[in-house]
């Protein structure tokens, strides 16, 4: 990919459709070369294959930025929904979008404001500084003031659900995904996707979270400037701070680690407990880390909120409770409550559910059953990733494809993979007892 | 009555009613002059419409420098800025770009109106300026014969831009901006330095190497 800015936003529908079909060959053709290796007894791994799909795939969503960048990078987040071939790939997204050119920029702030940027800030830099994957962000300086100001590209918002449509069958065959798997899953990003567009909307969601956990220690919300933001345009304060990455490559010590990790910790905690309401979109380019007071996080990015119904939150945190694992009755009644097990299932197939999802259970809700937890450990997250790998390869579940229990956990579950992998990179030792 | 009275008097009618008032005496009339005072400053309606197009043109380059980035921006940028900007007071004026713009599409479809000619003369200026300024920069290739034609390439981009505005049904014409950053990066990937240069270097190389060996 280049460094030059990018300035065709292939827009229409068929410019859009004309490079999937382009991919859509390309993955065709390494499935050929794969099972031709096969055929002549070569060696070649499953693992080259999903290396080279993923490639391939992420080389074309990445030139047409818009949603579909966005919904591949959520499908990355959801490692348990994707090869780990195709998760890596994705997640380098955020870091890699071109801009787009300064005059489209300009005329985004006359379209909001009747004024260009440099007659509404002292200081406003044409290139911008980050991507991020519906907009980028650049720098500006008013009052002498630091601010960081989003600028939407345009046209977003209008092809979510077009998009949507066209990764779908992507998504389906290249990645290998059941459409029952996929279907509630796409539902809840088209949702959430068209929430993202609407700065107005995370302006005011960021300003509500800054006020309700302004008091939790070693977090740092951004102030919005609502003067300067429109439906494209978000203004808000420059926080000080580097992307997980860069932070971590000067090594910083264990303990600035683990009051960053414990910071972040209770930071979801409060949420899903007392907020019911969840920053959801733990993903690396969210955050900001410093070293201020012995380790700051600086949170972004407030497009993403997933508000958690009373039920499901009794019913997520019951699942978690370490006497609900210890007791096979009680959680199957949990489950048969939140819709998973159902009363006409045979005993079975009863037997193979909870099975499963003990199992599932006994590892996500591992760190909730100690007082602290060392998430420093990579074994934990593969063998969180193995699971689902697993999950996906069992035979009998794959035939039992259907949805069961509340999407709503689509992104509860999302939140929390999330979470743990920002934690394990981070390798932090985190206190994990809630205390209210 | 001064002109700078006069024009506008004649796009507010114009704008009202969807068509041009029945006679120049009726217009003349009702702005409380004679009909012969119309024709010092204008031979007809046209003639006003005309100067319209072009000052939206002049004002659009106007705006488009006065931007303190504009000093930074190369060949590329200055076109797409000048777009933009021009979009924006069409945006303003679109009944009035519907108006005199589809009139003419009713004769023959996609043909341009005449009521252009002045405001794309200076716009080939304008091309030709920013064009220049490129080639010394070494963001427009230089080549010779050619580039005679460039002008050309770049009134019918402003032209394709114009009818893709007349018919967007976008709201806020999102779909304009996206056409104008599309068609501007194609014309300058096609001016700028790229396989045809290599491809006419290569040819060059081997028609010396032929004369030589």
């Amino acid at each position: 990919m280049s460094d030059q800015p990018q300035e065709s936003l292939p827009t229409s529908k068929v410019a859009r459709a004309a490079r999937f079909a382009k991919t859509g060959l390309k993955v065709g053709a390494n499935y050929v070369q794969h099972y031709a290796k096969k055929a002549v007894g070569a060696d070649s791994e499953m693992a080259d294959l999903h290396q080279a799909n993923a490639e391939e795939l992420y080389g074309t969503l990445s030139k047409m930025k818009g949603s579909v960048l966005k919904v591949a990078q959520m499908l990355a987040m959801e490692k348990n929904l994707l090869p780990p071939a195709y998760a890596k790939q994705f997640q380098q997204a955020q870091y890699q979008t071109p801009p787009l050119s300064g005059p489209l920029v300009v005329k985004a702030f006359r379209d909001a404001f009747g004024h260009s940027p440099s007659e509404i800030f002292e200081e406003f830099d044409p290139n911008a500084r980050q991507a991020a994957s519906i907009g980028q962000v650049h720098f500006a300086r008013k009052m002498g003031k630091a601010l960081a100001v989003k600028v939407q590209y345009p046209g977003v918002g209008a092809s979510i659900r077009s998009d949507i449509a066209m990764v779908k069958p992507v998504a389906l065959r290249i990645m290998g995904l059941r459409e029952e798997t996929l279907r509630p899953y796409l539902a809840e990003v088209e949702a959430r996707l068209i929430e993202e567009t609407d700065y107005k909307l995370e302006l005011s969601r960021g300003q509500a979270v800054a006020a309700k956990c302004g008091h939790l220690p070693h977090l740092q919300f951004p102030t919005y400037y609502p003067a300067l933001s429109s439906a494209r345009i978000l203004t808000m304060d420059w926080l000080p701070g580097q992307h997980m990455q860069e932070f971590l490559a000067e090594n910083p010590p264990q303990e600035v680690r683990n009051q960053l990790g414990q910071a972040l910790w209770d930071f979801y905690q409060y949420q899903l407990r007392e907020l019911r309401q969840l920053h959801a979109d733990p993903h690396p380019g969210n955050f900001l880390f410093s070293h201020t007071d012995g380790g700051t996080v600086g949170v972004l990015d407030f497009g993403c909120v997933k508000d958690v119904p009373p039920l499901e939150q009794r019913q997520f945190l019951s699942l978690l409770d370490p006497a609900t694992l210890a007791d096979p009755a009680r959680l199957e009644t949990l489950l048969t409550e939140a819709g998973v097990l159902r009363p006409t299932d045979s005993p079975a197939l009863r037997g193979m559910y909870l099975r499963t999802l003990r199992q599932s259970l006994e590892l996500v809700g591992r760190p909730f059953r100690q007082d602290t937890f060392d998430f420093g450990d990579p074994a934990y997250l593969k063998s969180l990733y193995a699971l689902g790998d697993d999950l996906m390869q069992d035979q009998e579940l794959r035939q039992q494809r259907e949805p069961r229990g509340s999407a709503h956990f689509v992104y509860l579950n999302r939140t929390y993979v999330g979470l743990f992998s920002l934690l394990t990179e981070l390798g932090a030792v985190v206190r994990t007892t809630y205390a209210a | 009555m001064e002109p700078t009275l006069l024009k506008p008097a004649y796009l507010d009618y114009l704008r009202r009613h969807g068509h041009a008032p029945r006679t120049v005496f009726a217009f003349a009339d009702a702005q409380g002059i004679t009909e012969g005072e119309f024709y010092r400053h204008y031979a007809s309606f046209a003639a006003i419409e005309r100067e319209a197009w072009v000052e939206f043109g002049r004002e659009a380059r106007a705006q488009a420098a006065q931007e303190p980035a504009w000093q930074g921006y190369g060949s590329r940028e200055k076109l797409l800025a000048f777009y933009y900007t021009l979009l924006e007071i069409l945006k303003n004026n679109r009944s009035f770009v519907l108006l005199t713009l589809k009139r003419s599409q009713q004769r023959r479809l996609a043909v341009v109106p005449k009521v252009l000619d002045q405001f794309e003369a200076e716009f080939k200026d304008f091309v030709e300026e920013v064009l220049h300024e490129g080639r010394s920069t070494g963001e427009v290739a230089s080549r010779p014969f050619l580039q005679d034609g460039y002008k050309r390439i770049f009134l019918r981009q402003l032209q394709f831009i114009l009818l893709f505005f007349v018919r967007d049904a976008s709201a806020g014409f999102e779909r304009t901006d996206a056409a104008v950053e599309k068609a501007v990066t194609l014309s300058f990937d096609l001016v700028g330095r790229n396989t045809f240069d290599s491809a006419l270097d290569f040819g060059r190389f081997l028609l010396q190497r032929h004369s030589v060996g």
